[in-house]
């Protein structure tokens, strides 16, 4: 049946909670390694030695053994210990909704994020940064800067500054946000300074 | 998912965010081997835009034993589940870096262009990166290796995917042998000097053995 809508917030929200009840443990040990190793079977997957696939076969495939994975199991969460349903049709209404192009970062530093398709000769997006790894506050700035002055590197991503005024930035307290706050400012700043303002984060 | 992230998500497609979605499938755990890893990595991507409004994916499968993204096996599940996608949609897609070594060792380097070359070559869109040392030691990372990445992933860009296979089958193994005794590196501030935000004249010096490695293995990497 064709779906009446790509699923908002809410909505998964709503199918969450009237979703069926399910133990994490039962989903975790049984019904994930179960039906991902049916699947498996089912689309006679084998990915052999080679890292990257050169045939179209076991990419469709795969393609095709990860949708119905998401639309025959559906999705848990894990505060309601609940699982939702999404059909096919609602999946390919969402895939459709999705933009296929972003610009990220501001004025003259903008990065094209557009689909490339194989190996194409377009070389991708280059997101430097630490990646979440911990960074001194003190070094925060020029590590960000060491990243931001790559002429190779497109787009930023952040580490996690680990102490905020000296004290550490834990979740849960009012350090976090403050620690958060800074990492923004420091980013700006290493923009600046690597003559990239409008770099995107 | 959970109801913080539902909640989060709730806030930024209200204000129109660019909302970027991230997940990490573990290789070993749950999912289990590399093939069954790759059909839950697909599913959970494809559930980051179909159920929670995502603009573009952040991938980065790991490995169980060794906690990186730069093994064979979690190379092989992102470049699978990159190239399903890629082959049948027009999403957005990227992945992350989680190499062994750390900065200013040329294993890090020969890592993270390993990783490149298979996302530049599996279609995806986007590289971010890299934690270096597992993106868990205080100060371990620096703009060179996302140097070595954008580079590697710029000598990658239109090769034939049998040839660039042909050169991770002798790049993989010549780092992966390592993985036990891997170079933990240095820190940022032993790799620049932390007043001018220039890498010392010795990351400099690996980084061209790095390259020059990595034009052995058949990669036409520019300086």
């Amino acid at each position: 049946m064709a779906a009446t809508r790509a699923l908002t917030i809410p909505d998964v929200y709503e199918r969450f909670v009237k979703g069926k009840k399910v133990p994490e443990a039962t989903w975790d040990y049984e019904i994930i390694p179960q039906n991902a190793t049916a699947l498996k079977e089912k689309y006679k997957l084998n990915f052999g030695d080679r890292i990257i696939p050169e045939d179209k076969e076991t990419m469709n495939n795969l393609f095709q053994a990860g949708l119905e994975m998401l639309v025959s199991t559906g999705f848990y969460c894990q505060d309601l210990g609940r699982v939702l349903k999404i059909s096919e049709e609602e999946l390919w209404e969402g895939i459709r909704k999705t933009p296929t192009k972003l610009i990220l970062g501001e004025g003259k530093d903008i990065a094209r994020f557009y689909p490339r398709h194989g190996n194409s000769s377009v070389k991708p997006i280059i997101q430097g940064g630490p990646t979440g790894s911990p960074i001194s506050e003190d070094v925060f700035v020029q590590v960000m800067q060491s990243y931001a002055q790559e002429g190779i590197v497109d787009n930023l991503v952040n580490g996690v500054m680990t102490t905020i005024e000296g004290k550490p930035a834990k979740t849960k307290t009012p350090y976090e946000i403050r620690a958060t706050m800074a990492e923004l400012r420091a980013v700006k700043e290493a923009r600046v300074r690597a003559g990239r303002p409008g770099m995107g984060v | 998912m959970d109801m913080t992230g539902l909640n989060m998500l709730a806030g930024w497609t209200t204000v129109g965010d660019t909302i970027m979605i991230e997940q990490m499938p573990i290789f070993g755990g749950y999912t289990g081997g590399v093939e069954e890893t790759a059909i839950c990595d697909v599913a959970t991507t494809l559930a980051s835009f179909g159920l929670f409004s995502g603009n573009f994916h952040l991938d980065g499968p790991i490995h169980i034993r060794w906690g990186v993204t730069t093994a064979k096996e979690t190379l092989q599940i992102a470049a699978h589940a990159a190239a399903a996608i890629d082959a049948n949609t027009d999403l957005l897609l990227a992945n992350q870096y989680y190499p062994m070594a750390g900065p200013c060792t040329e294993m890090c380097l020969l890592e993270t262009a390993a990783q490149a070359m298979v996302d530049t070559a599996s279609g995806r869109e986007l590289l971010s990166g890299s934690a270096a040392a597992k993106g868990v030691v205080q100060d371990k990372t620096t703009g060179m290796e996302a140097r070595v990445m954008g580079a590697a992933s710029q000598a990658t860009c239109g090769m034939k995917v049998s040839d660039v296979n042909d050169i991770l089958a002798k790049l993989v193994p010549s780092y992966e042998q390592y993985y036990t005794c891997a170079p933990a590196g240095k820190t940022f501030q032993e790799c620049y000097d932390v007043r001018t935000v220039k890498p010392t004249a010795e990351y400099l010096e690996v980084y061209d053995k790095a390259l020059a490695t990595l034009r052995d293995f058949g990669l036409d990497i520019k300086q």
